[in-house]
């Protein structure tokens, strides 16, 4: 007789790998065959996974279209057994699988339409924080100000897209026909963030996300001003600064700051 | 560790997200909400804030469906601190899980795998089980799953398998009457052995929802109203427990709240017919 733990490793090998050798050890029911009864458990394994991913990227189901969204899907649940508790987390590895398949390579904005669709799933149940108000802000004397080091809101992920998957993405979610996918002439920079529980991004110009990028390092404003001026010119440059910053306050891009 | 039999709650309903608003909003006619555990051991946002307002209004309890208490796999000590830690968030009035396996090797097969009912199996659950209620410092609630396959190798049945883990662990019973209905069909048996066969004082909660029949065997899936032989069957239940928390479980196919709470009002009728009219007030 099997041990419980041989039984459950060739009960699991029978959903993952098709294995049926388990099925000596299951019955017959008095109305149907153990083939078609085991097979309730594969049929429910990959059916409820693709379910969950159909769930967690529903734009790059509509991109995709259902035939080709369930061929990736199946490729991608015999490659990644899950591996977690919670299937929340069972598409997690779905933007680098399609980045690293192959079989999108012509087709950067599909990888890129996956990373967005995550990384707002993340921000929407990420670390709560209360948003940086401008009042705090405003209350900061002069002289602090170029010590003044800002903290993003936990939840915000920084992207960089190569096209224009933010667009294709914005047009699926209203229902609207996408534009044609096109390699952007600059690399697209987007920070996605949760504001009052909602996930949202925001595309950044060069220079703002340059000023973005520099600020969650904690680099102080006094220099972020400084390196403005040097991406784009000195006119200005602290204004310009200071619109991204209030900007940024204004949308809950950011949880607090520190002047030190 | 707790040992007070929970109270007897009424009749709830599955927490989802589908219906947080109108919750907040409308307060419908449900004593109590049952969460999905998993569901909530997330860091933050929308969920755990809908959840902390919802269980300021209704006694709430925790339902986990990847505890996998029967697995050979070792004991997750995370899923465990992730467990207590939303336990103390919650305050639930029980927490259960199910008396199945969900995988081996780290894989997790997000399923309700069947165990066989054989006196290693039972030493292995129930050493588990204590493992687990010492760990969390109060009673497990389990429910009895729905089952397309039998072993070769059961030396009992099922209800003496759950008595078993319940007697010896010292845990308490969720009756799912739809899981032991879909289960007598899949496996010939009858379901008044099964009522028969558990013990009265474990249990603490019932399940009732809805299944897809497949004409040799049930699939059970959460996604119907539940169907009259099922109602017939909770009537029984009722009848041979008494009153007992009642829920009904929709996870898929979700209708709007009012639906669901028709069908709760269904339950809540059943049961006064059974209590002879008495009307059944929930502890809280």
């Amino acid at each position: 007789m099997k041990s419980l733990k041989e039984l459950q490793e060739s009960f699991q090998r029978g959903i993952l790998a098709g294995d049926d050798s388990i099925l000596a050890e299951v019955n017959d029911s008095g109305k149907e065959e153990r083939m078609v009864l085991f097979g309730v458990y594969r049929n429910a394994y990959v059916s409820r996974l693709a379910e969950i991913l159909a769930d967690d990227y529903q734009q790059l189901h509509s991109y995709l279209g259902d035939q080709a969204f369930a061929k990736l899907v199946k490729a991608y649940i015999d490659a990644n057994p899950s591996d977690r508790r919670s299937a929340r987390w069972f598409g997690r590895h779905l933007p680098d699988f399609v980045s690293e398949s192959g079989n999108y390579a012509k087709h950067p904005e599909v990888a890129e339409i996956a990373a967005l669709e995550k990384a707002l799933a993340d921000a929407f149940d990420g670390p709560d924080a209360a948003p940086l108000k401008i009042e705090a802000l405003a209350a900061l004397a002069p002289e602090a100000w170029p010590q003044l080091e800002l903290q993003p809101h936990p939840t915000a992920i920084r992207l960089t897209f190569r096209t224009n998957a933010a667009e294709i993405w914005s047009a699926l979610k209203d229902e609207a026909a996408p534009p044609k996918p096109l390699q952007m002439p600059e690399p697209q920079a987007i920070v996605v963030w949760r504001q009052d529980f909602m996930a949202r991004f925001k595309p950044l110009t060069t220079e703002e996300a340059m000023m973005w990028d520099e600020a969650a390092k904690g680099v102080r404003f006094s220099v972020l001003c400084e390196m403005v001026a040097t991406f784009a010119g000195e006119d200005e440059a602290e204004l310009r600064a200071a619109t991204y910053l209030k900007g940024w306050v204004d949308m809950g891009m950011l949880a607090g700051f520190q002047t030190r | 560790m707790t040992s007070n039999k929970p109270p007897y709650l009424g009749f709830g309903l599955g927490l989802r997200p589908q219906h947080y608003q109108e919750i907040l909003e409308g307060a419908p006619a449900v004593d109590w909400f049952e969460i999905i555990s998993e569901n909530y051991m997330i860091e933050g946002g929308q969920p755990l804030h809908m959840l902390d307002q919802i269980r300021e209004r209704y006694p709430v309890v925790m339902h986990g469906v990847s505890l996998s208490i029967a697995s050979t796999a070792p004991l997750d000590l995370d899923y465990l601190g992730a467990l207590k830690t939303l336990a103390e968030r919650v305050n639930p009035k029980w927490i259960s899980d199910h008396l199945c396996w969900t995988g081996v090797h780290g894989v997790n097969l997000h399923d309700l795998l069947p165990i066989p009912y054989t006196e290693e199996a039972l030493t292995h659950v129930v050493d588990r089980v204590g493992q687990v209620q010492d760990f969390l410092g109060r009673r497990l609630t389990l429910e009895n799953v729905s089952s397309y396959v039998t072993f070769g190798q059961s030396e009992m049945t099922e209800w003496e398998f759950v008595s078993e883990v319940a007697r010896r662990a010292d845990c308490w019973l969720l009756f799912d009457v739809n899981n032991v209905y879909v289960s007598a069909f899949n496996h010939d048996f009858s379901t008044d052995d099964f009522l028969h066969g558990v013990p009265r004082d474990r249990v603490v909660q019932f399940h009732v929802a809805g299944h897809s029949h497949e004409e040799s065997h049930i699939i059970d899936t959460h996604d119907h109203p539940v169907c009259p032989e099922v109602w017939d069957f909770y009537r029984e239940a009722v009848t041979h427990f008494g009153p007992v928390s009642t829920m009904i479980e929709r996870d898929d196919n979700i209708p709007p709240l009012a639906e669901l709470v028709d069908e709760l009002n269904h339950a809540r009728s059943i049961a006064n017919e059974v209590s002879g009219g008495k009307r059944l007030e929930a502890a809280e």
